[in-house]
């Protein structure tokens, strides 16, 4: 028989939804949902965890990863300086750092602010010190490639065209090249936010003080405290989305209206993305 | 309405090398422009001029020879390259305008940053340059929202503001919609009018014919012929400049 290709392409969609409808079907007989509200959300036994796992931990979260962000900016912006500076010991410490931290787990950073540095230097970092320094030294080392790659992204006839106006090339660097590499690096900027927002939770290898506690940790005391199976870490988890879902929104909306850059090619806007939003990590 | 340019520089070329790696692109080029005159670069791709435009305001570093701009010797190794290229305007095939920055903002930034002009006397000097290329009325766009005509328009408004002695076109009107390419060759003939040294890359015979005072013809990295534009486009003596001539004003051959 000859199916035409409207035929083809119903049939196929008929297909995806009755397997759809199937396992939809099998799952609600199968599961026990009793046990699942119990495990997952049993929001009643953990109504103690409110407002507190707002005030302190969606607080802390977002204060680490705030001044982790931050100082991983400056950081990462300097180190993606020494990347294409003229003088080349710049350029091999900058590598040598960003290949480091980038090919070591942010867990070991953590561990080795929260420990190491009073073992070995007497340092007596706080919560705040400790979580956001780690995060600003694993941060930056991602950021700077970012931003580098933002800086090599910037046409070749911007620098020229600045210098050739006469402007020296730090100039040129601080009023035409930087500001176009940051725009084109916002939504990849905004993406090692959300990165560095997951990340904070690290802290809890550490260990602090109530006050200090951030998400995952009041989750996971919440989890001992409250027997209410695994609603605690649902608690927090979707805190978390509370930060990460309007950062993941805000960067779709920078990524659909970067800036027109058809200075390059008249006329034709945006034939490809950005070569900076692939390939960075 | 027209330009005022106060002291058009001179620029003299000696034995001008330059080689990138094993490819030799400059070949020992002499050329002298007199301050005011108007010098057409012709040639097929590849032939080097715009590596020699390009020498000049040392964009590229030729690898020998002398360059001098005015008062400024461009090949020396210590020459102050910023306060030289002050006097050097560049329009740019892509006309390389800042997307960042406003179409008045490109032309205020480097007055402003660089000579330090207070804004409002930056904003002055801008908006003149802008009314002369008739573009004014577009001080608030941004780049992106003009037509490539108009682009290049401001681009030589932006080169104007900074109020050079010597403005170097490198194939100014080559990326441009055929439409579009009468209005930047007629402010360009302004600018000659006024007086203005220049030197053109230019695939647009007629305009080197009409405006300029002497042609270049370039071939493999030497100057193969030069001389007034209507003897050089009009009666060109060398076999090769006769060639590139034919091909390049009967396309399609006979």
């Amino acid at each position: 028989m000859a199916l035409s290709n409207r035929d083809r392409a119903r049939l196929s969609l008929g297909i995806q939804a009755g397997i759809f409808v199937a396992i939809l079907v099998a799952l609600i007989l199968i599961i026990d949902w009793g046990a699942v509200r119990r495990s997952f959300f049993d929001l009643e036994n953990v109504s103690g965890m409110f407002p507190e796992v707002i005030t302190i931990g969606l607080w802390n979260t977002v204060q680490y990863t705030f001044f982790g962000f931050l100082f991983g900016l400056l950081g990462g912006t300097v180190l993606a300086l020494m990347r294409i500076a003229s003088f080349p010991v710049y350029r091999w410490i900058a590598t040598i750092y960003i290949e480091f931290f980038r090919g070591i787990p942010a867990i070991l950073v953590f561990i080795a602010l929260g420990f190491g540095a009073s073992l070995a230097f007497g340092l007596n970092l706080s919560t705040l010190q400790t979580a956001s320094a780690a995060l600003a030294i694993v941060g930056s080392a991602y950021i700077a490639e970012t931003i580098r790659a933002g800086l090599q992204a910037v046409p070749k006839g911007q620098m020229e065209a600045a210098r050739a106006l006469g402007m020296p090339a730090w100039r040129a660097m601080v009023t035409i090249q930087i500001p176009q590499a940051f725009r084109i690096v916002l939504p990849p900027l905004t993406n090692e936010a959300i990165l560095l927002t997951k990340d904070s939770s690290l802290i809890f290898v550490v260990g602090m003080a109530g006050s200090a506690a951030e998400l995952t940790k009041i989750g996971r005391d919440g989890i001992l405290q409250y027997g209410a199976g695994m609603t605690p870490l649902v608690v927090a988890g979707a805190c978390y989305l509370l930060i990460t879902v309007p950062l993941s929104i805000l960067a779709r909306r920078m990524e659909e209206r970067s800036p027109g850059k058809s200075s390059r090619r008249r006329g034709k806007k945006k034939a490809t993305e950005s070569p900076v939003t692939a390939g960075v990590k | 309405m027209s330009t005022e340019v106060t002291a058009p520089a001179g620029v003299v070329i000696e034995d001008l090398h330059k080689s990138y790696g094993d490819n030799e692109v400059l070949k020992g080029i002499s050329v002298t422009v007199n301050p005011g005159e108007v010098v057409c670069l012709i040639g097929a791709s590849g032939s080097g001029k715009s590596t020699l435009l390009r020498c000049v305001n040392r964009l590229e570093d030729p690898n020998s020879g002398r360059i001098t701009v005015g008062e400024f010797e461009a090949t020396d190794p210590d020459v102050n390259l910023d306060a030289m290229r002050r006097q050097i305007g560049m329009v740019f095939q892509q006309f390389n305008l800042f997307p960042h920055l406003s179409v008045l903002e490109n032309c205020t930034i480097t007055p402003r940053r660089v000579l330090k002009q207070p804004k409002a006397d930056a904003e002055r000097g801008a908006m003149h340059q802008l009314e002369l290329v008739g573009l004014d009325h577009l001080a608030d766009r941004r780049p992106a929202q003009l037509s490539g005509g108009q682009q290049q328009r401001v681009a030589i408004a932006r080169a104007l503001t900074m109020k050079p002695s010597l403005m170097l076109f490198d194939e100014p009107t080559s990326a441009l919609d055929p439409e579009t390419v009468g209005d930047v060759l007629g402010i360009m003939r302004n600018l000659a009018t006024a007086g203005m040294t220049m030197i053109v890359v230019t695939h647009e015979m007629g305009f080197a014919r009409e405006v300029a005072d002497r042609v270049v013809f370039m071939d493999q990295g030497v100057v193969v012929e030069e001389g007034p534009a209507d003897e050089v486009i009009g009666s060109p003596s060398q076999p090769r400049t006769q060639d590139f001539l034919r091909r390049v004003l009967n396309p399609l051959g006979e």
